[in-house]
């Protein structure tokens, strides 16, 4: 991952922030410059919920070498008690003692690593209530 | 819409699977020259070239139509479509709407992809995190299978959809495909060793999603003036619907995960114009590059119930010869997934139907025969109707 895109997406990655548009008052994520649904420019930003449950989840076992730092890992759709919907890796737990529905509560942790040296991902993941 | 009629007028392919020894553009340019060689016209009277590949960028060649062409001598005008994994198909239908437009007559279509040298497939991986929300699908740890893996669940969960019902979709198309002589793997696997085998993102298993691997695939196409004019050309299959669309490239922003609407979408807008109905189609080739990828399109393209095809692929309505034929060719399992080419490979195998070659995979009285081929989770799709009819001909 580039400089430039770790910086861009700060907001979004660190602070797991969407929009709310001030026209039609639906919720988004992630941010965009005009509201995905009625594409209105009067938009503001918006704190995604902290709290939500699990819709699916699998385990994945390839992927990206930049990725691979905690495979095999879960990676899971959640819906946000705002009603959002995101993908994120449900950690500190495992496959076999999940199922749909679980509370889940958002975390800050790595996401990606490039080789020794490299820069770090950082973004949310979720973990069981 | 433009009356003009485009016709398929040659074909060529190249044996999928690993081929070391060969480079991407001597790959692309086999495929080329036995299109051009089949169509039995003088290659000097194709006017373009349209070629759709995914990957051909990452082997530090973005330009291989432009070798493939060197290689054939020939000095056209190349354009390379993007439609992710998809762009064979993608190319195919910007080459029929220049035919349309009545501004060309006659258009090679080239496929191709040679994913052999991707050694390390961590490589690949990032690549295909390209045709789904890489930004907030595979960054965040998504990767296509196991997003496919979550299709599958919405599915079983929906529809009760059973493993056995998945498994039964490979199972089939590894007996067709021990009758093509491109496909990459000619072998059946039973039922059970699908079921038995580890699943890496369940419910998907080691077994379930297509190999990506080498190949080539060509067309050339032509309008019904060019092929009255020219009475070289001796087998020609008309090209009667050609579509495309779009859904939401992320699953977290769709509505549904156990349909395609893309699918929906565009399978209605090619039945209109080849002014026909699902009903009517003998023949089809599917994404089935995943197991439910062929459960959601034969449900999505109208051919059963929604819901209903896992069951009928169990009960062998969808086998050679039954009441829809699907993926006779082996399908993106068996013939192994060379992403830019597999959208031409779908096109040539309803061709050889048509034209009556495909010896012990060939289907009888074919009406109507149908592709679809899908990037990514469904983010775009393409169908094509080509017609057998009497009338046509």
């Amino acid at each position: 991952m580039e400089p430039p895109k770790i910086w861009r997406e700060r907001r979004e990655k660190y602070l797991a922030l969407g929009i709310l548009c001030q026209e039609c008052k639906r919720k988004s994520f992630p941010i965009t410059l005009y509201c995905p649904h009625c594409s209105s420019e009067n938009i503001s930003e918006l704190k995604l919920a902290q709290t939500g449950k699990i819709l699916h989840f699998t385990r994945v076992t390839q992927t990206a070498e930049e990725l691979m730092l905690y495979a095999p890992y879960i990676i899971g759709l959640v819906e946000l008690d705002d009603g959002i919907k995101v993908t994120g890796q449900i950690t500190d737990t495992k496959l076999e003692d999940l199922t749909e529905g679980m509370k889940v509560r958002m975390v800050f942790r790595i996401l990606s690593k490039n080789g020794e040296e490299g820069l770090i991902g950082y973004g949310f993941k979720f973990v069981l209530i | 819409m433009s009356k003009r009629e485009v016709y398929i007028i040659g074909y060529g392919i190249t044996k999928f699977g690993e081929h070391y020894e060969l480079n991407p553009s001597s790959s692309a340019s086999q495929a080329l020259s036995k299109a051009i060689q089949d169509a039995k016209i003088s290659k000097d009277l194709i006017q373009s070239l349209y070629f759709g590949s995914m990957v051909s960028n990452r082997n530090n060649q973005s330009y291989i139509g432009g070798k493939a062409c060197r290689e054939c001598n020939l000095n056209i005008p190349i354009t390379k479509v993007d439609v992710g994994n998809a762009s064979g198909a993608g190319a195919f239908h910007q080459a029929f709407i220049a035919i349309k437009s009545g501004l060309l007559e006659c258009i090679a279509i080239l496929g191709t992809e040679k994913l052999s040298d991707f050694v390390n497939s961590s490589t690949l991986e990032k690549i295909l995190g390209g045709t789904i929300d890489y930004q907030w699908e595979f960054e965040q740890g998504a990767t296509l299978t196991s997003l496919y893996a979550w299709m599958s669940q919405a599915h079983m969960k929906e529809f009760n959809t059973t493993m056995e019902q998945l498994a039964s979709v490979p199972v089939k198309n590894h007996k067709n495909g021990v009758n093509n002589p491109i496909a990459q793997f000619r072998r059946e696997i039973s039922l059970k060793r699908f079921l038995s085998a580890k699943r890496i993102s369940p419910p998907i298993g080691r077994f379930d999603p297509a190999t990506h691997c080498d190949g080539s695939a060509a067309v050339i196409i032509a309008s019904k003036e060019f092929v009255e004019n020219h009475s070289e050309i001796e087998r020609k299959v008309k090209v009667v619907g050609s579509a495309q669309s779009s859904d939401k490239i992320s699953l977290h922003h769709r509505e549904t995960l156990s349909s395609l609407l893309a699918t929906q979408i565009t399978s209605k807008k090619a039945y209109e114009m080849a002014q026909i109905s699902s009903k009517d189609i003998s023949i089809a080739e599917v994404h089935d590059s995943y197991p439910i990828g062929e459960i959601l399109a034969i449900e999505d393209l109208g051919f059963f119930q929604k819901g209903e095809g896992g069951k009928a692929t169990v009960e062998g309505k969808t086998q050679l010869n039954s009441d829809i034929s699907i993926n006779t060719s082996g399908g993106l399992k068996a013939r192994g997934d060379p992403f830019g080419a597999t959208g031409i490979a779908q096109i040539i195998e309803i061709v050889q139907q048509m034209r009556r070659e495909a010896d012990k995979r060939q289907v009888d009285d074919i009406k109507y025969g149908l592709t679809q081929n899908v990037m990514g989770t469904g983010a775009s799709v393409l169908v094509h109707i080509l017609s057998n009819m009497e009338d046509d001909k």
